[in-house]
């Protein structure tokens, strides 16, 4: 016999579970009632682990949370452009039409870092191997494929060069250090600039591809015979091999902080978006121990948003003397940023509220 | 699969011609509103993903299914959807190969050979492997399999092999089409199995005692009476199969590889249709880049419904041939 | 080969022992198949246990992980496992109504034209990629709607889920003897109350079992969580309506990371859903035998 209390409980169970799902559901789409305790941001692997260091001392000191997503620079400006972060990170300036879909938004460059190639080439580990833009480029484009090739081997006598296979590693994501990169091997290399070009994302002629900084440095640590390019600080962290890269004075620096500095002396005045290129700086005795792939970093933020207030005292923070020192360490190498380009970074910010 | 029963409608015969009482009308509208809302879903999600293409399709048409290109540099941007398209072929197709007569071999060991306390065994382990997430198999794929194809079998098979362009040099990281080939069929086993041994319990027990009876040997009976009974069956299950290998993203872009390029050999990298929204959506630079990773999604979309459909429709055609209800064991 | 031919010359007599010996190596073969297929199971598991157990700890559920962390102090991936409790929670919320409803339409009230049209839907439904799903739901709802958040993630899941509840849902409301329908009716019963208090509660044992297949097979789904929650931060959150992490996702990330010690972390979160949704699934799936004998039988 079918009991009434059965009926009702079955109903009243489906009926409690179904409002449940329209309460959820409706509290998804009313607008988070967002207490500026968190700030989301995704983009470039490059100034991830510097965000890694600012965001536990800035929760620290005022209790705001930085959430970031390491996505690659060409993530970060499209986060930023659809509105799904408060802020958006990318070693690369936005370009013209990436500006002009993210009308309202600036670009500040709050960090100083570099692209560096790395290799893996077994028995080689700690030679520091020695190469130049031309060869570089050369080896990208396919043209040079083995580690024995007379171009290398021109650059490193002495050097037991193994008769191995190159595979060129690159960003599979849109990435900062592919634009640092190919920015370079653009200035340097005009079959370069003319069959690939300079973006965040570039055809590649040859070579595998992997996710962000950690992926490509995933690819270099289990492949013998690879070659890629990764930020200063990946390559530290993984202990992968570092190159020398000869400058355009003649000679072949590492990727230091001085070095990085040195190359962030080419900006005289920083223009008024913000938009700086030190790749491959000039042959002169101020840049001789410049290091050619060097890149700013930016952070990208709407003028006016609900998160303003709170963008502009952490990005404030970020460029206070006290935070650049946490970053300006032998672990992130990251270079401490020219006054005048602080101060362009400043200014922009104020335009932030 | 046929998932609906062909209960006799005297289920509801009994509720004809009675009053009709408020709580009636309201469980079968909201429970209708439930199914249209089901229905719906199906074309909502076509549309939207159309809509999200737009502005590709308008620039591009349907030529987009045959270009090779895809730059997204501004300034050169162009992009096509003839290496991903080839991409998923070429994975799908091999994948299918290798898994499709494994899986009839496992169906046919299940139904025909195996003592009944191994079938319940073997039956619970091979749809154990169905339910194994893709990542995970991704990560072993990467960690695992990756290495030791790249290290043992790629150059085993280039140096036996290598006069046929399929197997060319080996692939540097371990990331290659081969690599997504194995990953694939690995997913897509327990699923053909599964149905191709559904198919072979329900060929008539008539039929193949009958042809034992004749004096013919097993293989023989299986070949003339369960392969021909099953003919359509196991066509819907490969289909099915297929459409899952078409659109698995995650794993395959753990270990694709990811290129533009067409090569004929197995062990170059190379990107599908699923593996390359996967891996480039969340940086993509400029609105017709996503426009056009969404378009990669709408033929993904196609190629599944098409696959879909048409197993769909076998399997209702030729449970309607044989009369066939299911649920009836328990 | 149709039947007919099963009585050719080629099936004389003096054929026979070619023809058992095709016959044996058939055999030999499907005991092959049979073997590589629990072989391939059995390696892979064995690869994620292995590898999975040692980094195994309570720190993984416990612990928050350090992004780029220099040092050896102990991470884990707490905001993942309680991300995916939520959202995988929240998708069933939003699942199993729907699903039973429609079950119960289908099976109770509707023509057979309707039932195999919105079948048809379901299992065309079924089929779609998850990623196509994911791009479906970044589309409706978190592009220009307010980013990214833990319910959309959820809202993705439940259309994966669906297909799922809503077909085992309808195979146990049919394993339900239509004598309880007629006899219930024969007694004054509306049809309303009939299956909600008579026929539903009979197959609460099967729908639960459908419920747990479908929240193992949606555990593990990385690729719409691409698109509704992949923008999070190490802190372990609850809430639902910010962007949280999920282990599926985790997985994903930390397997194409360089440094060993994340391999060893998604080994051993991988190891963890592993073992949840195969748990999951084979318990569902004994359930399901003996409920389905219990309902029919009596």
């Amino acid at each position: 016999m079918p009991k009434l209390g059965t009926s009702i409980r079955i109903t009243s169970a489906l009926a409690a579970v179904a409002l449940l799902a329209i309460v959820v559901v409706g509290a998804a789409n009313a607008k988070p009632a967002r207490q500026a305790t968190t700030l989301n941001g995704a983009g470039s692997t490059l100034i991830a682990p510097a965000i890694a260091v600012w965001g536990p001392a800035y929760a620290k000191a005022t209790g705001v949370e930085i959430n970031y997503s390491g996505i690659g620079s060409g993530g970060g400006i499209a986060a930023i452009t659809a509105k799904t972060v408060d802020f958006g990170a990318s070693d690369a300036p936005l370009n013209p039409s990436q500006a002009a879909a993210c009308s309202d938004c600036v670009q500040i460059p709050w960090a100083l870092s570099a692209t560096v190639p790395t290799y893996n080439i077994p028995g080689l580990h700690s030679a520091q191997l020695r190469l130049d833009g031309p060869t570089l480029a050369d080896i990208f484009l396919g043209k040079i494929t083995n580690w024995s090739d007379p171009a290398i081997k021109k650059l490193n006598p002495g050097v037991p060069l193994p008769n191995l296979a190159i595979t060129p590693a690159h960003r599979s994501d849109g990435s900062g250090d592919t634009y640092a990169f190919t920015d370079y091997l653009s200035h340097i290399s005009s079959t370069w600039a003319s069959q690939v070009g300079n973006a965040t994302s570039v055809n590649w002629p040859v070579g595998v591809g992997g996710k962000g900084n950690p992926g490509v440095a995933a690819i270099i640590a289990s492949t013998p015979g690879s070659i890629g390019y990764i930020s200063v600080a990946y390559v530290k962290q993984n202990h992968l091999d570092w190159t020398r890269m000869k400058n355009a004075s003649g000679n072949y620096t590492l990727a230091t902080a001085p070095a990085i500095e040195s190359a962030a002396q080419l900006v005289k005045t920083v223009p008024a978006d913000n938009k700086m290129s030190i790749v491959d700086p000039p042959a002169s005795p101020k840049y001789r121990n410049a290091w050619p792939l060097s890149t700013f970093t930016y952070v990208i933020v709407h003028k006016s948003s609900a998160q303003a207030d709170a963008l502009r005292k952490f990005i404030f923070w970020a460029l206070t003397p006290k935070a650049q020192k946490l970053i300006n360490n032998s672990f992130l190498v990251f270079a401490p940023i020219p006054k005048v380009v602080l101060v362009a970074a400043e200014k922009t910010l104020t335009q932030v509220h | 699969m046929a998932s609906i029963d062909a209960t006799n409608d005297a289920t509801r015969r009994p509720f004809e011609g009675r009053r009709v009482h408020l709580g009636d009308v309201l469980l079968k509208g909201v429970a209708g509103a439930a199914a249209a809302g089901g229905v719906a879903l199906v074309g909502l999600i076509a549309w939207k993903v159309i809509d999200g293409a737009r502005p590709s399709i308008a620039k591009y048409g349907i030529a987009f299914v045959w270009h090779i290109a895809w730059n997204p540099v501004p300034g050169h941007e162009i992009y096509g959807a003839a290496s991903f398209l080839f991409g998923t072929a070429i994975t799908s197709f091999f994948a299918l190969l290798l898994a499709a007569p494994l899986a009839m071999g496992i169906a046919l060991f299940l139904t025909e050979l195996a003592p009944r306390g191994l079938q319940a065994l073997v039956t619970a382990l091979v749809e154990m492997l169905a339910a194994v997430p893709s990542v995970v198999i991704g990560l072993w794929g990467i960690l695992v399999l990756g290495p030791q194809l790249r290290i043992h079998i790629e150059p085993w098979l280039h140096s036996a092999l290598g006069f046929i362009p399929l197997f060319g040099p080996p692939s540097a990281a371990g990331a290659s089409i081969f690599t997504a080939v194995i990953v694939l069929a690995i997913m897509i086993l327990p699923i053909v199995s599964s149905i191709s041994r559904e198919l072979f319990l329900g060929v008539p027990h008539e039929l193949k005692e009958g042809a034992l009876a004749l004096g013919t040997t097993r293989w023989e009976m299986i070949r003339g009476v369960v392969f021909p009974y099953a003919r359509g069956g196991i066509a819907a299950a490969l289909i099915l199969g297929l459409g899952r290998a078409m659109g698995e993203a995650i794993a395959v872009t753990q270990v694709i590889g990811g290129g533009v390029f067409i090569h004929w050999s197995l062990f170059s990298q190379g990107d599908t249709l699923a593996s390359k929204i996967a891996a480039e959506y969340q940086g993509a630079t400029s609105n017709l880049d996503v426009a056009s990773l969404i378009y990669l999604g709408v033929i993904l979309l196609a190629l599944s419904l098409v696959a879909n459909i048409a197993a769909q429709y076998i399997v209702r055609s030729v449970a309607r041939k044989h009369g066939v209800t299911r649920g009836g064991h328990a | 080969m149709s039947a007919h031919e099963l009585t050719t010359p080629a099936m004389r007599l003096d054929r026979l022992p070619r023809r058992r010996a095709v016959n044996r190596t058939m055999e030999v073969l499907a005991w092959l198949s049979a073997t590589i297929g629990v072989g391939i199971l059995a390696f892979v598991v064995y690869s994620v246990a292995r590898r999975g157990w040692s980094e195994l700890s309570l720190s993984l559920i416990t612990k928050p992980p350090i992004p780029f962390s220099f040092t050896n102090a102990p991470q884990g991936l707490a905001n993942a496992f309680a991300g995916t409790l939520v959202i995988v929670g929240l998708a069933t919320v939003m699942a199993l109504p729907v699903g039973i409803l429609i079950a119960i339409y289908l099976n109770e009230f509707a023509p057979p034209s309707i039932r195999t049209g919105v079948g048809l839907a379901l299992d065309v439904l079924a089929g779609v990629p998850a990623i196509v799903i994911g791009i479906f739901v970044y589309g409706l709802l978190v592009v220009g709607g307010g980013g990214q958040s833990g319910i959309k993630a959820a809202f993705a899941l439940s259309i994966l889920m669906l297909p799922f509840v809503s077909r085992t849902t309808i195979e146990v409301l049919g394993l339900v003897p239509n004598s309880l329908r007629e006899a219930s009716l024969g007694l004054g019963i509306p049809q309303w109350r009939t299956t909600l208090s008579i026929v539903l509660p009979r197959a609460i044992g099967g729908i639960l079992t459908g419920t747990v297949l479908a929240v193992a097979r949606v555990a593990g789904e990385t690729a719409p969580l691409l698109f509704t929650s992949s923008l999070v931060g190490p802190r372990t959150s609850w809430n639902p309506t910010h962007a949280l992490q999920t282990v599926p996702l985790s997985i994903f990330e930390l397997s194409e990371s360089p440094n060993p010690k994340d391999h060893a972390r998604a080994w051993a979160a991988a190891f963890v859903l592993l073992v949840f949704i195969l748990v999951a699934s084979l318990t569902a799936r004994w359930l399901a035998t003996r409920n389905a004998r219990k309902i029919a039988g009596r």
